[in-house]
């Protein structure tokens, strides 16, 4: 096991090292010239202006060339400049990362606590009403396109019933608090501005809602399956012979060992909520890393593509990491190197 | 894996694919695909004519109202399924044949090609699907097609891995043993005793996957990276109907054929899994 | 203002604690809130080219001289006085002596120099307006004399564009900004520009951050009157349904993005929704010269097109009948645009002309268009709705929608046989449309439209144009005029619609207007007395 582990820390830097150049490629075999997203529409016919450009960003080298630099500068932290914003692409994706963690948080506890709640139900009432209405509430939350169950909270919940606050992190009006983490709740709490976390809570309690409920199936089947595994054991049995009440062994003994594999399948969860962002941020006007990455895209901004594909890439290859080691750590039987299709 | 004999027996008593999840995904998923086959002939308006008066609410006229164009909502929606239907196979089949093609070959070859096409489908997962998706669309140019070779490329490497394990597992197996050693070609051998026998969890997967592939086509529409207007794509009509987003029946007519074809294959993989993982059961 | 916790907690109250949120809200040193979909390509005064820069840099910055609010006369603003020679190649401006920068530092001759060599040498989007001028002289630090190249009437509408805004050289200079003959590639300051104004604007830039917001706070140092709201903001707010969703919250004071369409489901007492007519226009473009042609787009096919397009319905279709039609790529109420005659729809013509020109049958075109929504108008709807259109004379439209980035490079080579795309001023007046859409030497559309091998060169366009720039303002609208009825007559640039612009604004604030040049004057908003 412990090679295991040691086999997969010396593959990571490699496998980052395969995600850098993939996303290189990818961001310099494209069907456009990244000029046009550079120069002005009226100086696009200017040669001089187009020489200078790509004399400027670098686009008159070869691209192995291009790539050693790009190498060189990663290195040091710097992942070129955004032709959309014209700021550091580092800077603008350290800008925007604590507002996709914060959602992607939220999301996570709302989806792992529906889903708990749902799977501990529908493993109590298996096979009865109350399981199949979990299991159908569940899936849906995992069928239903984020980017229209979002236009639909919106619609009730923030224009027709008025109950929260639109698309954004905060109220326009107001100023970020302080920063201390980037996570607009937790700042505002640390300087005691109740008013401002209010704020901040209730702008991100929709989006959370939408994306939450996208995983809640995924962690709900988890939870019912080990629920039903373990309340088939001799020692619940045994449990439930002294006296003990249904709820009360349902709670304290069958939860508490179902919990450990729901906390690896919360971790499988983190893909679909990396999916799920790009496109509820896009929806609510939320400023972080989704957001970048669509209209990035759209703009044709080659180093903030790039950029945004790294790091991305490496974020998911850590969850991914963490999730197969917390895997192994509580099921040492599972079988190395082959995880569940996603 | 620890399964109590008495409750598979119990299980046994009922025929476990005939769910009412299953039976239901069954029927809509059915449905779809006598839309896709027959929905020329009666939908009730061409889905990119002027229908009617833009903006028309949900009417007798216009079920599902009409949209910025005056297109028929409801038409559109059931045509949509032209594109993402058809995309879907394309994708899944494209990448199941790639895939599993590949993972044989590492799997029975081994050695450098093993590393090989391995090292290559563990940096493809270690992307975010959409991450991926998007750069290769924004390299390649909006358009269905290229959003489909986007999705192959990010769903390949699941099917090679898969298969790998499988062939892994059968060429050991006595059967095969005993074609080696009696001097059959090693393509013989991989074609003719191992492969037939590795189909069953690919298949299972690729249903699976099925509801995924549509969610994706329809999400890199709706960011502007798929199908191209004024062809009716569920996810590009969602992005307009976000447009008029006081006009809410715009997106609910694609919303609902999105929802309802994922659903269905998620019923159907729900039921294969159930199926397949008696312990979730 | 939506900082009530209480709403959270007891949502049956909500429209009661709305309104109370909103009571509490008015206290006068609240941020002004103006909902808008950002697109800033820069900052810099030098580079920026977009409608929000516009409301920036008229806010930051300030021009030698300004636009007046009936949108045509030039008043002063850093030059207190001018004089230009007869035949409009001298142009001698004085400064106000107690004008200062944002920083306390008076504004000099120099800076106007440094300034107006830095624009033209980064050769930017915005560097064509200081084309013509050959030399700048500072016979002392409160004069400034401006030599053209060649007669330039159209320079003092020039001077009233927002990018024409005068910047401390001083400040920039130590920021690693440049105004030399190499400035294009010497110049480094754009980022720092992304976080720091330094002009002698009634604003100065408190902090910007893409795609979120763009904050304004009064600036202490102002010359003159001081700027009746202290800090303002332009929340990203991306289209016009969300905008119009912030103003009836009360999250947003204004919006200006919010189409015909929308604002017809906007209803509230608090909101004021104003429709006024726009110097902004969609037009259709046809370029014989590109590669993609499948037939030859002669003058005559481009008349049938013309003649095929139901303007009514594009108007419509695109705005919910909220536009107007323009004749000529001079839009409607800049000078020489007094009765053109306006497109028709004539389906007989069209088909007419189609016939003797042997395509009776029709033909196949394509048609790549930016993926945009602009002034309420989305292209790609535009052109399915021209697709439409002209399938009534077999014409079948290929659309392509593409990213703007890559339909700037299609246009540039080699060339779209048909397209839509949008124009906006920059100032009041006429030369930039002809120098922009005329067949004239240089200009955007000859280039685009002719690909070096069509020649489209209008002889009588040049002709008029130099008389035009050459002539006092009193004869300069007939000329002008003259031009616009041979632009008409050329059949490259066929407008299709000038969408009107919505003011949307919450009943508290006044001194909402629409600029020529500027869009949104911020620093003539004020919160309302009552």
């Amino acid at each position: 096991m412990i090679g295991y582990v040691l086999k997969r820390l010396i593959t990571m830097p490699l496998l980052l090292l395969g995600v850098i150049t993939l996303a290189f490629l990818l961001g310099h075999f494209t069907n456009a010239d990244p000029l046009t997203s550079i120069i002005g529409e009226r100086n696009m016919t200017n040669e001089a202006v187009v020489a200078a450009a790509r004399e400027r960003w670098g686009l008159d080298r070869s691209l192995p060339e291009q790539y050693l630099v790009y190498l060189g500068n990663l290195l040091s932290g710097d992942f070129g400049t955004s032709f959309r914003t014209k700021q550091p692409v580092s800077a603008d994706l350290l800008a925007r990362l604590p507002a996709t963690l914060e959602l992607v948080i939220a999301a996570m506890i709302v989806g792992s606590v529906s889903g708990i709640v749902l799977g501990v139900a529908a493993a109590n009432w298996r096979d009865r009403a109350a399981d199949h209405a979990a299991r159908l509430f569940a899936l849906l939350g995992s069928s239903l396109p984020v980017f229209w169950s979002g236009l639909i909270f919106l619609y009730v919940f923030s224009v027709s019933l008025a109950w929260l606050p639109g698309p954004g992190r905060l109220d326009p009006r107001a100023e970020p608090p302080p920063t201390a983490t980037g996570f607009y709740t937790i700042d505002s709490a640390l300087a005691g501005d109740w008013a401002k976390f209010g704020d901040a809570l209730s702008h991100l309690v929709l989006p959370a809602l939408v994306l939450g409920w996208s995983v809640t199936g995924v962690v709900s089947r988890m939870v019912r399956g080990s629920m039903l595994d373990v309340l088939s054991q001799d020692f619940i049995t045994a449990a439930r012979a002294k006296g003990a009440s249904r709820l009360r062994v349902l709670l304290n003994h069958a939860l508490r060992n179902a919990i450990l594999p729901t906390l690896t399948i919360i971790g499988f969860s983190f893909a679909y909520l990396i999916t799920g962002a790009i496109l509820t941020e896009t929806i609510f006007s939320w400023p972080g890393i989704g957001s970048y990455a669509v209209a990035a895209a759209r703009g044709l901004d080659h180093p903030a593509i790039i950029g945004v594909t790294i790091v991305g890439g490496a974020a998911f290859l850590l969850a991914n990491l963490l999730t197969d080691l917390a895997y192994l750590a509580v099921d040492p039987r599972v079988k190395l190197g082959a995880r569940p299709a996603t | 894996m620890s399964d109590v004999p008495l409750q598979a027996a119990r299980r046994m008593a009922l025929p476990s694919w005939a769910t009412a999840p299953v039976v239901a995904g069954g029927a809509i998923a059915l449905f779809w695909v006598v839309t896709l086959f027959t929905v020329h002939w009666w939908a009730p308006y061409d889905p990119t004519a002027l229908a009617g008066m833009r903006f028309s609410p949900p009417s007798a006229e216009f079920w599902l109202g009409t949209d910025a164009l005056g297109r028929d909502v409801l038409s559109r929606s059931l045509y949509g399924v032209r594109q993402s239907l058809p995309i879907a196979v394309a994708v899944i089949a494209s990448s199941v044949v790639i895939g599993a093609l590949l993972g044989a070959l590492a799997g029975y070859i081994g050695g450098l090609a093993d590393e090989l096409v391995m090292r290559a489908a563990d940096v493809t997962l270690s992307f975010p699907p959409i991450l991926l998706a998007m750069a290769v669309t924004a390299a390649l140019g909006p358009g269905l097609r290229n959003a489909a070779i986007a999705m192959v490329i990010v769903w390949w490497p699941i099917y090679a891995r898969l298969m790998r394990a499988q062939v892994l597992s059968i060429r050991e197996r006595e059967h095969v043993e005993a074609a080696i050693a009696s001097g059959a070609t090693p393509s013989r051998v991989l074609f003719r005793h191992i492969l037939p026998l590795c189909w069953s969890p690919i298949i299972v997967n690729a249903t699976m996957d099925f509801g995924q592939i549509v969610l994706l086509a329809a999400s890199l529409s709706f960011i502007g990276l798929g199908a191209v207007p004024p062809t009716p794509e569920w996810g590009q009509m969602i992005s307009e109907g976000a447009l008029h987003f006081y006009r809410w029946w715009i997106a609910a007519g694609p919303g609902m054929a999105i929802l309802t074809v994922v659903l269905a294959f998620n019923f159907l993989g729900d039921g294969l899994r159930d199926v397949l993982d008696p312990r979730s059961r | 203002m939506l900082n009530c916790l209480s709403r959270l907690l007891r949502p049956s109250l909500a429209s009661i604690v709305l309104a109370l949120c909103a009571g509490t809200a008015l206290a006068q040193d609240q941020p002004l809130v103006i909902a808008r979909n950002l697109e800033i390509n820069s900052l810099d005064p030098s580079r920026a080219f977009c409608d929000t820069c516009q409301i920036y840099l008229s806010a930051t910055y300030e021009g030698l001289v300004r636009l007046g609010s009936d949108n045509k006369s030039v008043e002063p603003s850093l030059a207190e006085s001018w004089e230009v020679n007869e035949n409009q190649t001298v142009f001698t401006f004085k400064l106000a002596p107690n004008a200062v920068f944002s920083d306390g530092s008076p504004v000099e001759a120099k800076d106007v120099k440094w300034t107006f060599e830095r624009l033209k040498n980064v050769q930017a989007d915005a560097s064509f307006m200081m084309s013509l001028v050959q030399s700048i002289e500072t016979p002392d630090d409160k004069t400034v004399v401006i030599t053209m190249s060649s007669p330039n009437s159209e320079f003092m509408g020039v001077l009233t564009a927002p990018y024409t805004g005068i910047i401390n050289s001083d400040v920039a200079s130590a920021n690693g900004a440049s105004a030399a003959a190499d400035a294009n590639a010497a110049d480094t300051a754009e980022n720092w520009f992304q976080s720091n104004s330094a002009g002698s604007g009634p604003y100065v830039l408190a902090s910007y951050a893409a795609d979120d917001e763009l904050r304004f706070k009064a600036n202490e140092n102002y010359w003159r009157e001081a700027p009746p709201i202290k800090e303002i903001v332009i929340d990203q707010t991306a289209d016009a349904v969300s905008q119009a969703q912030a103003l009836q919250s009360g999250a947003a004071d204004i919006a200006m993005q919010i189409d015909p369409d929308t604002a017809e489901t906007v209803s509230s007492p608090d909101l004021t929704l104003q429709t006024v007519p726009s110097y902004n226009f969609i037009y259709v473009a046809m370029s014989p010269g590109a590669e993609g042609n499948k037939v030859d787009l002669t003058k005559e096919v481009r008349q049938a097109i013309a003649y095929a397009i139901d303007y009514d319905g594009v108007i419509q279709f695109t705005v919910g009948g909220e536009g107007n039609p323009q004749a000529s790529p001079i839009p409607n109420g800049f000078p020489g645009t007094a009765d053109l005659p306006m497109p028709v729809e004539d389906l007989d013509k069209a088909k007419e002309l189609l016939e003797a020109a042997g395509h009776a049958d029709g033909f196949e075109m394509d048609a790549p268009v930016a993926q945009l929504n602009v002034y309420g108008v989305d292209l790609v709807l535009l052109m399915q709705k021209l697709q439409q259109d002209l399938a009534r004379v077999n014409i079948k439209l290929n659309i392509q929608p593409v990213a703007s980035a890559v339909w700037r490079e299609m246009v540039a080579s080699p060339g779209v046989p048909f397209t839509a795309r949008f124009y906006a001023p920059d100032y009041y007046g006429s030369a930039q449309y002809v120098q922009f859409f005329g067949m004239v030497p240089d200009s955007f559309w000859l280039t685009r439209a002719g690909q070096g091998k069509v020649d489209l060169l209008n002889q009588k366009e040049v002709e008029l144009l130099n008389k035009a720039l050459a002539a006092s303002d009193a004869e300069r609208e007939s000329i002008y005029r003259e031009i616009a009825l041979e632009m008409i007559n050329d059949r490259i640039i066929v407008p299709v619609v000038s969408p009107n612009l919505v003011l949307a604004y919450n009943n508290r604030v006044s001194g909402v207007r629409y600029s020529a040049c500027c869009n949104l004057p911020l620093a003539e908003l004020s919160w309302s007395a009552n």
